[in-house]
């Protein structure tokens, strides 16, 4: 589904941000990217989205080699990409609904089926009782609720997630985990992005550890504290 | 495109507009002050030029012949000079005609001592004037005509064609000079504006072009916005700009009679704004097209 073939990306200060890293991800996987601020994780969840071109290596995604993806080719590409991300990034001045509905209007959706997959996708994520709120109505935990449900709304074959929990108390960083977990059982593979060692240990899934842009572990079921 | 997602993009558009009122506001003023600027110029400009083409109408040449020639060889002289190049006017004036004229404009007050005169003092006073469409082509068709046989004599007013030529040459150059200057101004105020606006939306881009919207779906509704805000940037002005004209000609005409006296100096709003609106609108819509067009290009590579 994910392949990284020894990638790398140098910024302009000279530094790698990520030195020839390998990495696969199976369909429907569930992943988490762990390592300390720097290790090289968001510069991952970028290269994915194609929003950085790597200096070296090959990235292939859902059978695409995104290396040779043309300009015009990457709103497609990245429609089967569901990406959520620390700060919510919420269009403020449009409600919970229009928010998500906006996500299917940019793949240009007919009415009939916006009308009736973003209620559909608002109840899933627990919001149907406040599709009419602005952003800043709502608590963090129920922005982010929204950010998924704009990121799933299209049926995405990928989940990435870049600190999702970041900006959310105990419980709310739960809930959302809970929230990407099922997911990722419905088939979505989902790679989350994530400091959190408490959720990690908690959901036992895969984890791949970044230090100073290369792999350090990648152990299967495992958790923050023994990998 | 579907056509859902066009309705969309242009309820984006207006939408748009309501939630950034500031910057559309800033965006109406800027463009309001520019192209008021430029229709009030533009009707100076085009009074002018009416006033200009007027003069140079009425400055033409006229021709005297030879003692003793025949009607025929006049009529001869006549078509001759109809065929010179940058001719618009031939009108002939024959001696009986030239007495009648001289009577009214000296002997007015005083008819009897006209009377005095059994034969016309003018006999050999038959003559054609001569209008010319540019005033620079004068000299040229002067020396044209003095060229053909029985002609005896030119009178021309060469300083006022002369200086007529040069105000024309002068009027051309500052107009476009002005108008040029203005454009630039304008483009600049307006992309300034639009440039601010977007800026503070470069997150709203990003966002859209994470979730895989296109460029073109992206850039529609600020296009919609920069047409919309154009047409009111522009219909605003316009409609002042016509509200003060009105009342301006009607001032000019009631504080300075000769005005009215000289015939049609002043154009009518109708004439003015005939050939402002289009311009202006082109003009306007143009700006706010292609300063959205442009900022959000600027944003678009994410």
């Amino acid at each position: 589904m994910i392949d990284l073939d020894r990638v790398s990306k140098q910024y302009e200060n000279g530094q790698p941000a990520v030195d020839e890293i390998s990495l696969h991800v199976n369909k429907g996987e569930f992943v988490f990217v762990v390592g300390d601020s720097g290790s090289g994780k968001s510069t991952m969840i970028r290269l994915l989205l194609k929003e950085l071109e790597p200096t070296d290596g090959i990235i292939t995604v859902n059978g695409r080699v995104l290396n040779t993806m043309r300009h015009g080719q990457i709103p497609k590409y990245r429609r089967n990409i569901g990406v959520v991300f620390q700060d919510f990034r919420l269009l403020e001045e449009m409600s919970v609904y229009d928010n998500v509905a906006f996500a299917m209007h940019a793949v240009e959706a007919r009415g009939r089926e916006i009308r009736k997959r973003v209620p559909e996708v608002l109840h899933e994520v627990g919001l149907s009782e406040k599709y009419r709120s602005l952003p800043r109505q709502l608590s963090g935990g129920e922005k982010q609720r929204v950010a998924i449900a704009r990121a799933i709304v299209n049926r995405p074959q990928i989940l990435l997630a870049d600190e999702p929990t970041g900006n959310l108390d105990p419980r709310n960083a739960y809930e959302i985990m809970k929230l990407i977990e099922e997911i990722n059982n419905r088939g979505t593979t989902v790679l989350v992005v994530t400091h959190n060692k408490e959720l990690v240990n908690e959901f036992q899934k895969r984890v791949i550890m970044m230090r100073k842009g290369t792999i350090a572990r990648d152990v299967e079921e495992g958790g923050y504290i023994e990998a | 495109m579907r056509l859902s997602s066009l309705f969309y993009l242009i309820r984006q558009g207006f939408k748009n507009i309501g939630r950034n009122k500031m910057f559309s506001a800033a965006s109406v003023a800027t463009m309001t002050a520019c192209i008021f600027i430029f229709g009030a110029f533009f009707s100076i400009i085009i009074n002018v030029d009416t006033v200009r083409r007027d003069l140079e109408e009425k400055v033409g040449v006229t021709v005297f012949f030879n003692e003793g020639i025949t009607d025929e060889e006049i009529q001869a002289i006549g078509e001759e000079i109809k065929a010179i190049d940058h001719v618009t006017e031939v009108t002939f004036t024959s001696a009986d005609e030239a007495w009648e004229i001289y009577k009214q404009e000296h002997f007015a007050s005083n008819p009897s001592l006209a009377e005095g005169f059994k034969d016309n003092p003018l006999a050999n006073s038959a003559s054609y004037t001569v209008l010319v469409d540019r005033i620079e082509a004068q000299q040229g068709v002067v020396d044209k005509i003095g060229k053909l046989e029985g002609v005896r004599q030119i009178n021309q007013s060469s300083g006022a064609a002369r200086n007529l030529a040069s105000f024309n040459r002068l009027f051309t150059y500052i107009s476009i000079a002005v108008i040029v200057i203005l454009l630039i101004v304008s483009i600049i105020l307006i992309s300034n504006a639009v440039s601010m606006g977007i800026a503070t939306r470069r997150d709203e881009i990003s966002i859209m072009k994470l979730i895989g919207a296109t460029d073109t779906f992206v850039r529609a509704p600020f296009v919609v916005e920069g047409i919309i805000l154009g047409l009111i940037g522009t219909i605003l002005p316009l409609v002042i700009l016509y509200v003060v004209y009105n009342w301006l000609v009607r001032l000019l005409l009631m504080r300075f009679g000769f005005l009215g006296e000289m015939g049609n100096v002043l154009m009518n709003a109708g004439s003015v704004f005939a050939v402002l609106v289009p311009i202006a609108l082109v003009l306007g819509l143009g700006i706010g097209l292609f300063g959205a067009w442009v900022t959000v290009r600027k944003h678009l590579d994410v």
